[in-house]
């Protein structure tokens, strides 16, 4: 166990966390993940140990807190593993205005987005140097690129997280550690986002990726010691558009995408399970 | 005692209506239309007509009963209107689960599907296995998330157990296209059997009576907000057929398609359905089932309820009986 190398996912129970993990494993990868206590982590442990003969090992870990992304660090260090790989994918998305937002959850997707992956990286660069060559990949967004309405305080990590990478890459290079951030666009993570994709517009629809194929890109990307992933051709299209169209076309594709968000036709797809239930189970009771 | 049955045309609802009945309960069955009459033929079914959607009919029919089997679903990878399977298994499992809390059922069973699972890798995939891939099928989804709420009730309080029945075969419905009866008929009656390449990709296959038995005992013995994967044998569709074609003793062919070569044929049946209107069996996007693995394990149904798999040499033999006998009349 001791001469083996480690690739250490965040976020790792659901979603693109979840399809980073199993592509690892599929190259066999072996893999420490940390994800929120819930019997998903290892349920997923589990799976990836039974059908591919990798190393794993499972941390539960809620990395918005600070302490326990130091917590986090000194566990690892006594495993006495060795890490070459870092993957800092856990992070909070939101899609709403800022207005209707919490003060708790910006909070916490400030602390989770930035400092977790600010301070992980920080505790873990040492180890990585010692085993280089050695990859660092940070999980950022397509809205990074693009001033988007409801995404604020979520584009704005993102932001962070492209700029501290592509910084880093520079410095890190000569270590041996190679940074990479990968800027995903919609993709289908969880059932609700699933059927919302379903139903929005042919063009938005052309771009929404599946976790598993981006997961697949990223690796790729990343161990081709790439400085930015773009993961689809939609999505580098966007991008492309966004370089060479003048700003007053670009406000206009805002402001109508605004008054689209205004609008709340989308919310009607959902058939919210919050029901009554309580309720009725006390009627009966 | 009274029981509701929903889906009681459906095949696996169907044969349950019919074993609760010749057990001697008191069968209620929901049917949409009353020209279904002659498949419910008993005199310890009483057939009730309404729909899932209809709250009305649904408590009219779940009047006095003390369990619910929940088995009316859309099914199929296709539908004009795809939306109709997010209402019909969304939003009609709600108002059955609604409805059994109002008339104070005491617990209730509700099928899904193994599809929820979705494909697997080496091993059987398990009831607490990970998805390793996107909800490409409506039906997949709508299922999905039909499950999320039956176990979102449970954590609340209510009586509920799900089961996920794998690939059901045995006597009984031949109508859809896709089932794996239908396909078996027609290597029986035209001899050919088209499966995908290589013939390598494993399925589970799953005996109709194993499955009714194991509602019967999740009835009894499950654990509420438990599901239970409800198998058979993981075997690939290369020996399958070829067990058919010894036990019948039948020359029939076994042709391997290419993913290419169902793609296309896809694509011929959606063009098909913008020129004709004749729907398609299935689409492209839906070809993908058939180029993976979907193998599972019952062994927490084994363990928990007693769940038992009938040989496959004695449920295939009575599958082709049964199906030469429609043949032939």
């Amino acid at each position: 166990m001791h001469n083996k190398y480690y690739c250490l996912i965040t976020g790792a129970s659901e979603g693109f966390g979840k399809a980073l993990a199993l592509e690892c494993a599929q190259r066999k990868m072996n893999l420490i993940l940390v994800a929120l206590p819930g019997p998903e982590l290892y349920n997923l442990a589990s799976f990836i140990r039974r059908n591919y003969q990798v190393d794993i090992v499972a941390i539960e870990k809620d990395l918005s807190n600070e302490e326990n992304c130091i917590a986090l660090f000194e566990e690892i260090k006594a495993l006495q593993v060795k890490i070459n790989m870092l993957i800092n994918n856990a992070g909070i998305g939101s899609t709403m205005l800022f207005s209707e937002g919490t003060i708790q959850l910006y909070q916490k997707q400030i602390k989770l987005n930035i400092m977790a992956t600010t301070l992980l990286t920080r505790l873990f660069v040492p180890a990585l140097e010692k085993n280089s060559p050695s990859y660092i990949l940070n999980v950022g967004s397509l809205s990074c690129f693009f001033f988007l309405a409801k995404k604020q305080v979520y584009g704005a990590t993102k932001s962070y997280i492209y700029f501290f990478s592509k910084s880093l890459r520079r410095e890190l290079s000569s270590e041996g550690i190679h940074v990479s951030v990968i800027c995903p666009g919609s993709m289908n993570t969880n059932t609700s986002i699933i059927l919302l994709n379903k139903t929005t517009s042919w063009l938005a629809r052309q771009s929404v990726m599946e976790p598993k194929e981006v997961a697949r890109i990223a690796i790729d990307g990343l161990l081709n010691r790439k400085e930015v992933i773009i993961p689809g051709k939609v999505n580098q299209c966007f991008l492309l558009l966004d370089k060479i169209l003048p700003s007053p076309i670009k406000k206009m594709i805002t402001n109508w995408q605004m008054k689209k968000l205004n609008s709340k036709k989308y919310e009607q797809i959902f058939y919210s399970p919050v029901l009554p239930v309580e309720e009725v189970i006390s009627l009966t009771a | 005692m009274k029981i509701l049955v929903t889906g009681a045309t459906g095949y696996i609802g169907n044969h349950l209506a019919h074993t609760l009945a010749c057990m001697g309960h008191q069968v209620h069955a929901l049917v949409r239309s009353s020209s279904s009459k002659e498949l419910l033929q008993h005199q310890n079914i009483s057939i009730f007509k309404g729909d899932i959607l209809d709250k009305e009919s649904l408590l009219n029919a779940m009047q006095g009963c003390r369990q619910v089997y929940h088995t009316a679903a859309k099914v199929g990878v296709w539908a004009k209107d795809l939306s109709v399977f997010y209402k019909v298994n969304i939003e009609g499992t709600l108002n059955v689960l609604n409805t059994a809390l109002q008339t104070g059922v005491e617990r209730s069973v509700v099928t899904s599907t193994c599809g929820v699972i979705g494909p697997s890798l080496n091993e059987p995939m398990s009831e607490n296995d990970p998805r390793i891939n996107g909800f490409a099928i409506d039906y997949e989804l709508s299922k999905k998330m039909s499950e999320d709420i039956v176990l979102e009730y449970a954590k609340k309080g209510m009586n509920v157990v799900l089961v996920c029945p794998s690939k059901v075969y045995g006597p009984g419905n031949v109508s859809h296209t896709l089932t794996t009866n239908a396909i078996i008929d027609k290597f029986l009656k035209k001899g050919i059997a088209f499966i995908p390449a290589p013939g390598t990709y494993k399925a589970c296959f799953a005996y109709i009576d194993d499955i009714i038995k194991g509602h019967l005992l999740a009835m009894e013995k499950g654990n509420s907000g438990e599901k239970y994967i409800l198998g058979g044998f993981n075997i690939t569709y290369r020996e399958f057929f070829d067990r058919i074609r010894n036990i019948s003793c039948s020359v029939g062919h076994i042709v391997q398609l290419p993913a290419n070569i169902i793609k296309g044929w896809a694509l011929l049946q959606q063009l098909n359905y913008k020129i004709t209107g004749t729907p398609p069996y299935f689409t492209i996007k839906s070809t993908d089932i058939f180029f993976s693995n979907y193998t599972f394990s019952s062994d927490k149904a084994s363990r928990e309820l007693g769940y038992t798999i009938t040989p496959l040499e004695d449920a295939l033999k009575k599958t082709i009986q049964f199906l030469n006998t429609i043949h032939h009349a």
